[in-house]
């Protein structure tokens, strides 16, 4: 019962602080986002073609792209830094020595992971009437338990070329409109946002079977951990390119963060 | 049959050598260069130095850099003296180049689909998706028309567009620091960049 109260603190105060911004605020944050991709039309422009989207932004050069607020700058800055530390000093070696792992296998883990996670993919693609996309993940879901052997491989994209639909509750919440609210860093979780940090509470709280199934809390950090590390290990060092490459990277994973996000929100 | 076959290939030689004149699709501009990048990359015993060299001219004819550095630095662009432009664009462009043969460096064993390809007058959109072994991901390019060449002005990687990264991150140290600054700070990071490669792994 332990897991539960520590989600519904999390969840608790996410709900607060968007309470607060929602009801409190006379302008909300996100009103303040110049970046028009999360704006309100954004459900009505999911069944356009997003030919002209894509193209707008040419004549946009005089623009200054605020992707979103930061009003915890300092704070996030030091939780930055507090990852970077934890990565190069904990988690890069763990990945290191978990490369040993042959590739195949840790694709396969990335698989098993994927397959366990399609309630939260479908659940939230019904939630935003995306019917298809719910059922792309439902068919998804029986193709790589049976012939994809529990999940460890996904013949549903590599036979049949369905691929998976990238869903969550914080895209959700932006397909209804509501903006990413201001930047987070947290400790060990990284980059997020008041709206995405809700989401993810409420993802795995109601819709990651890892969390929702009657197991050991050591067996769900150890889970989640080697979900993570077994990711990690198939990157090749994106971080460390971000960290070499630009002048200021906290400013580039906060911007890369947002564009992602709002991108996956439009989709 | 094989000569009907050989006919038919004839005829639509002779049909494809008439075309009209025009430009070439812009994927199969942006196909021929990142074929020949990955080419490069693919060729065995190739001298590391040489190599780079290759994919520098493959790179350095596909992108368009002012149109990039204009659109990075935005409104600020048009503050800038012609001088500072200039400067601007050469970084800019050696910075991009150093990032961009990084990357490249580290997924020799990819394969790139061509998804999509959208034209609207002068400006087109491909996308793309980079497929490895252990990972897939979408890398749309952004192109603009200009002679008969489709010259690169924005990449998207995973919704991330190059610019518009650019574009925060430079606007705020243009605030801070002024042009002077940035160039400062640009021409520092160009510099360990160039150091730091030769000593990279490999």
């Amino acid at each position: 019962m332990h897991k539960h109260r520590f989600f519904t603190v999390i969840t608790g105060i996410f709900l607060a602080l968007a309470f607060v911004l929602v009801v409190v605020q006379p302008t909300p944050l996100w009103a303040q986002e110049t970046d028009t991709t999360v704006s309100g039309d954004a459900a009505s422009r999911e069944n356009k073609d997003d030919f002209d989207d894509d193209f707008d932004d040419f004549d946009d050069e005089d623009e200054e792209f605020v992707t979103i607020s930061d009003p915890l700058e300092p704070i996030n800055r030091g939780f930055f830094w507090f990852n970077d530390k934890l990565y190069f000093y904990l988690i890069k070696p763990v990945t290191r020595v978990y490369r040993v792992v042959p590739e195949k296998a840790r694709v396969s883990v990335s698989n098993f992971f994927s397959n366990v996670f399609t309630p939260i993919r479908f659940a939230n693609a019904l939630v935003q009437l995306k019917f298809r996309d719910a059922g792309t993940e439902l068919g998804r879901l029986l193709i790589n338990s049976t012939i994809g052997i529990g999940g460890l491989f996904d013949p549903a994209k590599n036979i049949y070329g369905i691929r998976k639909k990238s869903e969550d509750f914080g895209q959700t919440l932006g397909h209804y409109g509501i903006g990413q609210g201001f930047y987070l860093v947290l400790p060990i979780f990284g980059p997020s946002s008041l709206r995405d940090g809700l989401g993810d509470a409420v993802d795995a709280y109601y819709l990651n079977p890892i969390y929702t199934l009657d197991l050991k809390d050591r067996d769900k950090y150890t889970l989640w951990a080697l979900d993570q590390i077994n990711a990690l290990s198939l990157d090749r060092d994106t971080y460390e390119a971000i960290k070499r490459e630009s002048l200021d990277p906290y400013v580039f994973v906060r911007d890369a963060y947002s564009q992602n996000r709002a991108g996956k929100v439009r989709k | 049959m094989k000569k009907i076959t050989s006919t038919i290939v004839g005829i639509l030689l002779i049909l494809g050598l008439n075309a009209p004149i025009h430009a070439a699709a812009p994927t199969d501009q942006l196909k021929k260069s990142l074929d020949g990048v990955i080419d490069v990359l693919r060729e065995q015993g190739l001298d590391r130095e040489v190599r780079r060299e290759k994919i520098r001219v493959l790179f350095r004819e596909r992108f368009d850099f002012k149109v990039m550095s204009r659109r990075v630095l935005a409104r600020n662009w048009k503050e800038a003296t012609p001088d500072i432009q200039d400067r601007f664009v050469i970084l800019f462009a050696d910075l991009l180049e150093a990032t961009y043969i990084g990357r490249i460096e580290e997924y020799s064993d990819e394969r790139v689909d061509y998804i999509k390809e959208r034209i609207k007058e002068k400006r087109a959109i491909i996308n793309t998706m980079i497929v490895t072994k252990s990972v897939e991901i979408p890398i749309n390019y952004k192109l603009t028309l200009t002679g008969d060449k489709w010259l690169v002005y924005d990449v998207v990687i995973e919704e991330v567009s190059l610019v518009r990264s650019f574009r925060s991150s430079y606007s705020e140290i243009v605030k801070k620091e002024g042009f002077e600054g940035l160039l400062a700070k640009m021409e520092d990071k160009a510099e360990e960049l160039k150091s730091t490669d030769g000593k990279k792994k490999k």
